[in-house]
């Protein structure tokens, strides 16, 4: 069981070290010349030589990847090419907000979802089914930043429940941090909901049909106990593999719905850095969030032997 | 369950498709008049019907756009900019005066371009690169770690980052969803290939001296089809998706070349006053992108358990 | 039902739960009514506003850094950290004496030799800076509160360039920092004015904050615009950046922002009908758009090519694009000048005037032997004065025949790419757009765009020799008769020569919240006298 675990851990080590690769290729890939931005439009040919010099462009591939890497080991991003801080110090000030936004989502939409999943699952061919499921295509239709714009419209600007933009940090206060979190959580659930209940349905009826819940339902099990005590276990492997692969899902939309919700966090960093070709810091937050995604996928995987003592890779 | 067709995380792709063994093959199919025919196709496959037929209206408008009653979409007239929809414009005018209607009709061109350039050459790079994978054990350590760390990136951040590297154009945009979008298939054609190789047919095929091409085209290559198919339209979906998202943010097609995605993304500052500027591509977009899914869950369903019953 | 009672409902709810004792929000309601939330233009991503002179950042350093003299609002240079000044009578020789009691926000004391170290960093970059130091003798500090500026011929508008509000202001700052070169930017945020920068709390492309400098010392006089005493009235100001002006109107509406510095007309209408906020003209000055062509690459380094898009040029065009159906907020430009000032002249400037003439356009493009090369146009999307430019340029040089590349980016690489001189292949421009506030196109004094003197003009590095000596002309004047005659001139062979596009004039709006009072008309936003009740 350890020796599984510490496996299945060191098996990202590789997978980390390709995306590093393809990270810093993209500054190496990159046209325009790093040096020549960072010095200005007086410097001199000389100047501009030794800022090369001293940022070590002149140096093969290997090393330069090589040191690139060191560096990251030691939490060392470089420098933003614009604002001349660090890129850690970036990352550092943006990441409480867009983590609060997926987890929020993650929340929202799972306690949404499932229960829906189930319930199209139960209900099958009726048009309680089909209108879960339409709802779901739909999800996966309408783009995020409709939706965003949408529900700030009704919610934000018409009703005035809820505030149209913003970030509150959370040691200001649970209820404004919510406050701000939950049109932007809902924009960007959409998807993620639709994805989830899908395939909670899916799961859900192959589980249903097979012999083990005929025999509990033989034996006078009740409907409700049926769904969640038998089925719903069973069913837990591949909604949580989608909920881990529906991470990316939530990555990629919430550089949208920051920038609709005016919310100060990494998505709109990331925006920002592409418009500028700001390389550093694209570089640091592909990193972070490629990061993120395999550790939550780490977690899914290991959880599998939660649910599933036959699984053993 | 067996553990031998649980899904690990890359394996699922856009659509929440996962392969074969998690979607449900239903027992007894409901009794359906069986009708030849269009109308028996319609009544057997309603979401494929419905979704082709979608799909099929919205290439129309993309092809015949110069023919339907549209005007140069890039024509500026800031004299009669932000003009509510009426008989003359009408989906309305934007902030530089051009016909929304023209520049939407005009725009479905992009974005279909995009979906189905990025499901085709996505599709065609994953066949290649997940049969050599499946069939020479050598290439395969090699190329699905490749594919695992291609993967780890989430595929708008890839987009976004390759995008970054060149200017906007219809051509990059296509690239880099493309490059985003072929590991899943590649995983994919790996899977079916490798769970084909153990099939008897096809090691009985071996043991008569078949040559390795014969039976890639004869055995594995027909029954990776109805897979590829159906996640391509998934694909294409959440390209379209992507390119409007890459739109929005500035870093997609240039704003020169109308498209649904910078179409709305021109239009979202005036969103609150003048909203059909957003709402007209966004209508479409939705649309289109419903069709494709529901084409996808249609052939799903007819392909899969044909398939499933297949091997 | 409003955000109020369902917050307090949900409270209320909350807090039955057992959940542990929540943090009260930080701001009660007393401390809100002493911070104003503010909408800038653009985004703040550098802030040394001796090294960019983009305006975003000069309408931070107001906050942070103070100046010798300060314009009021009739555009007269008036005392600020300066005393008393002498001039010799010869008028080579300046000497300043300091106000007693100024502090820069570490505690520390301004003495003269930090306004020294400024001005020295400030006339590497600044063009009346630049003439200064061309004929500047000596520039030093006589003791802690005096310095002297020693000249080898006389310059009367000292006092002009010293206070004036274009860009870069001749900010001081502390010694040590105004050591950094001249062309490498400063990373100490340090002052002397009204308000400290809140260094921890900058988010660049999301906030910045600052907080009242207890310790400053305003003038007694009543502020007057960049004069007289800057009191402040608020004790935090926060700029909130917000790319999105749906999301900024929405903010401004529901009361999350104050002060909004430029809303795009086509919001305004929706703002006006809001009982809480109040819309106006930001500065009856206005505002003229521009696009500059690259006078160092093909194909604009022809004159001809030039002129065939100034043929081709329709105002109406760029104007009705910047601010809609409104007519009283633009006019038609025959000249390089803000309208309604002394110095507005049209001489020599029909071309402008008149209606697109695009069979001449195509012939003067026929004649400059235009061969087809790309033209890069790099337009900022996220600034909407520039964005609205771009787009119409880039359909007329369509239009005309030109191979247009446009080039789709942020307004910060613009102002790192338009510096750039390489050749268009290699990362060069051949055009870009930029906007000019009527304040500074007033007079060639404050006026770096209008520059003719090649490789160290404005952007674009116009070369036009008739316009340089015009504006020396223009500097030697006895009185204002002559002053116009020298700028009919100038105004004659900019247009003649294409120095660059005047694309029109117009005004923008600054919008507010009814509860904030004190905010006055102006080419950029100033906080001091502004309160919230």
């Amino acid at each position: 069981m350890t020796a599984y675990i510490i496996r299945r851990v060191l098996a990202t080590i590789p997978v980390m070290a390709i995306v590093a690769f393809f990270v810093f290729s993209l500054l190496y890939l990159a046209p325009g010349d790093p040096a020549a931005v960072i010095a200005g439009d007086q410097a001199t040919p000389q100047d501009v030589e030794r800022i090369r010099e001293s940022l070590g462009l002149d140096r093969p591939f290997v090393v330069r990847f090589g040191s690139w890497l060191w560096d990251i080991i030691h939490g060392d991003l470089g420098v933003s090419i614009f604002t001349n801080l660090p890129v850690t110090t970036m990352i550092a000030q943006r990441i409480e907000p867009t983590l609060s936004l997926m987890i929020l989502t993650l929340i929202l939409a799972i306690s949404i979802a499932v229960p829906m999943g189930v319930l199209a699952a139960w209900k099958q061919g009726t048009w309680i089914d089909r209108a879960v499921m339409g709802f779901a295509v739909l999800g996966f239709s309408v783009p995020v930043f409709v939706v965003g714009y949408l529900l700030a419209y009704v919610f934000a600007l018409e009703l005035d429940w809820l505030p149209v933009q913003g970030y509150t940090a959370l040691k200001n206060g649970f209820f404004p941090w919510l406050e701000n979190l939950v049109l932007p959580a809902i924009a960007l659930g959409g998807v993620y909901i639709a994805l989830i209940a899908r395939i909670t349905r899916a799961t859900m009826l192959e589980v249903l049909s097979q012999d083990y819940i005929r025999t509990a339902r033989a034996k006078g099990a009740g409907q409700r106990s049926i769904l969640f005590v038998h089925a719903l276990k069973n069913a837990a492997v591949p909604i949580v593999t989608v909920i881990g692969i529906g991470i990316a899902l939530l990555i990629g939309g919430a550089v949208v719905t920051e920038s609709v919700f005016a919310i100060p966090g990494l998505g709109r960093l990331t925006v920002d850095a592409i418009l500028r070709r700001d390389y550093p810091v694209i570089q640091g937050v592909v990193l972070l969030f490629s990061f993120i995604y395999v550790l939550v996928n780490l977690a899914i995987d290991l959880l599998y032997t939660l649910f599933d003592p036959r699984i053993r890779y | 369950m067996s553990t031998a067709t649980l899904p690990s995380p890359a394996d699922a792709l856009p659509g929440g498709y996962i392969p074969a063994a998690a979607e449900p093959m239903p027992d007894v199919l409901p009794p359906v008049k069986a009708r030849k025919g269009l109308l028996g196709f319609v009544r057997r496959n309603p979401t494929m019907a419905i979704g082709g037929f979608l799909l099929l209206t919205m290439i129309f408008i993309a092809v015949f756009a110069p023919l339907l009653w549209t005007t140069d979409p890039t024509a500026l007239a800031p004299a009669r900019r932000t003009r509510e929809p009426s008989a003359m414009y009408w989906f309305g005018t934007d902030m530089l005066g051009r016909d929304v209607y023209s520049r939407v009709l005009y725009g479905a061109r992009v974005s279909l371009l995009v979906g189905f350039s990025v499901a085709f050459l996505a599709s065609i790079i994953g066949l290649t690169i997940g049969m050599i994978s499946g069939y020479i054990r050598a290439a395969d350590t090699i190329i699905m770690r490749f594919m695992d760390g291609l993967m780890s990136i989430p595929p708008i951040l890839l987009a976004i980052a390759l995008m970054a590297l060149t200017r906007g154009s219809v051509q990059n945009v296509i690239i880099a969803i493309t490059i985003a979008e072929i590991p899943r298939v590649s995983r994919l054609v790996r899977g079916v290939v490798l769970s084909l190789r153990e099939q008897p047919y096809v090691e009985a095929a071996v043991a008569a001296g078949t040559r390795t091409p014969m039976i890639i085209l004869r055995h594995i290559l027909p029954n990776t089809l109805a897979p590829i198919t159906v996640q391509a339209t998934y694909i294409c979906a959440a390209a379209m998706i992507t390119e409007a998202i890459l739109s929005f943010i500035g870093a997609g097609t240039p704003p020169i070349i109308p498209s649904w995605g910078n179409i709305m993304a021109e239009g979202r500052a005036l969103w609150q006053v003048k909203p059909y500027i957003v709402f007209f591509p966004a209508i479409f977009l939705s649309i289109t992108v419903l069709a494709v899914n529901l084409l996808g869950d249609g052939l799903r369903d007819a392909l899969d358990p044909r398939m499933a019953r297949s091997l | 039902m409003n955000r109020r009672t369902l917050l307090q409902a949900g409270a209320g709810f909350g807090a039955s739960l057992l959940l542990p004792p929540l943090a009260a929000p930080a701001l009660s309601q007393g401390a809100a009514a002493r911070t104003l939330r503010f909408v800038p233009q653009a985004n703040l991503a550098n802030f040394d506003p001796i090294w960019g002179t983009q305006y975003v950042v000069r309408n931070a350093a107001i906050l942070v850094w103070d100046t010798l003299y300060g314009f009021d609002d009739t555009l007269t240079p008036r005392r600020q950290m300066v005393e008393s000044e002498e001039t010799s009578s010869d008028g080579l020789t300046w000497t300043f004496r300091l106000r007693p009691g100024l502090k820069w926000h570490d505690g520390t004391p301004v003495r003269a030799q930090d306004c020294v170290a400024s001005l020295a960093r400030w006339s590497s970059r600044d063009s009346m800076g630049l003439m200064l130091k061309a004929i500047q003798k000596e520039l030093v500090a006589v003791d802690d509160r005096t310095f002297r500026w020693v000249l080898s011929k006389p310059y009367p508008k000292m006092l002009m360039a010293l206070g004036k509000n274009s860009t870069p202001m001749a900010f001081m700052m502390p010694e040590r920092i105004a050591r950094t070169d001249p062309f490498q930017q400063i990373n100490e945020y340090v002052g002397s004015g009204p308000m400290r920068f809140v260094r921890n709390e900058w988010v660049p492309g999301a906030k910045a904050v600052f907080e009242r400098f207890a310790d400053y010392q305003p003038r007694q006089e009543p502020g007057n615009w960049l004069a007289g005493g800057k009191r402040m009235l608020v004790d935090r100001i926060e700029w909130t950046i917000m790319p999105d002006p749906a999301t900024a109107s929405a903010a401004l509406q529901n009361g999350e922002v104050d002060w909004w510095e430029n809303p795009i007309t086509d919001l305004v209408p929706q703002l006006r009908r809001n009982r809480n906020v109040r819309v106006d003209i930001a500065d009856p000055l206005g505002n003229i758009g521009a696009f500059r062509m690259n006078y160092l690459t093909a194909p604009f380094n022809n004159l001809k090519a030039r002129q065939a898009v100034m043929a081709a040029l329709n105002q109406e065009d760029y104007m009705r694009a910047l601010v809609g159906d409104d007519n009283n907020l633009w006019k038609k430009l025959g000249g390089f000048f803000t309208p309604g000032t002394p110095l507005y002249t049209e001489q020599g400037g029909d071309v402008l005037r008149r209606g697109p003439q695009m069979d001449l356009a195509k012939r003067l493009l026929a004649e400059s032997g235009y061969k087809g090369e790309p033209v890069p146009c790099i337009v900022a999307q996220d600034q909407p004065i520039t964005k609205a430019q771009g787009d119409v340029t880039a359909d007329l040089l369509k239009r005309i025949g030109f191979n247009v590349d446009f080039v789709a980016t942020d307004w910060g690489t613009v102002g790192q790419r338009r510096a750039m001189k390489n050749p268009v292949g290699q990362g060069g421009w051949s055009m870009f757009h930029t906007w000019h506030a009527g304040a500074d196109t007033i007079n060639p004094a404050v006026y770096i765009a209008i520059r003719g003197n090649g490789e160290r003009a404005w952007f674009g590095w116009p070369d036009v020799p008739p316009v340089e000596s015009a504006i020396a002309e223009w500097f030697d004047a006895p009185n204002l008769e002559a002053e116009k005659t020298a700028i009919g001139k100038l105004n004659a062979a900019a247009v003649e020569n294409v120095l660059y596009v005047p694309t029109g004039f117009f005004l923008t709006y600054q919008a507010w919240r009814a509860n904030v009072s004190g905010i006055v008309k102006g080419p950029f936003p100033v906080p001091w006298g502004v309160s919230k009740a």
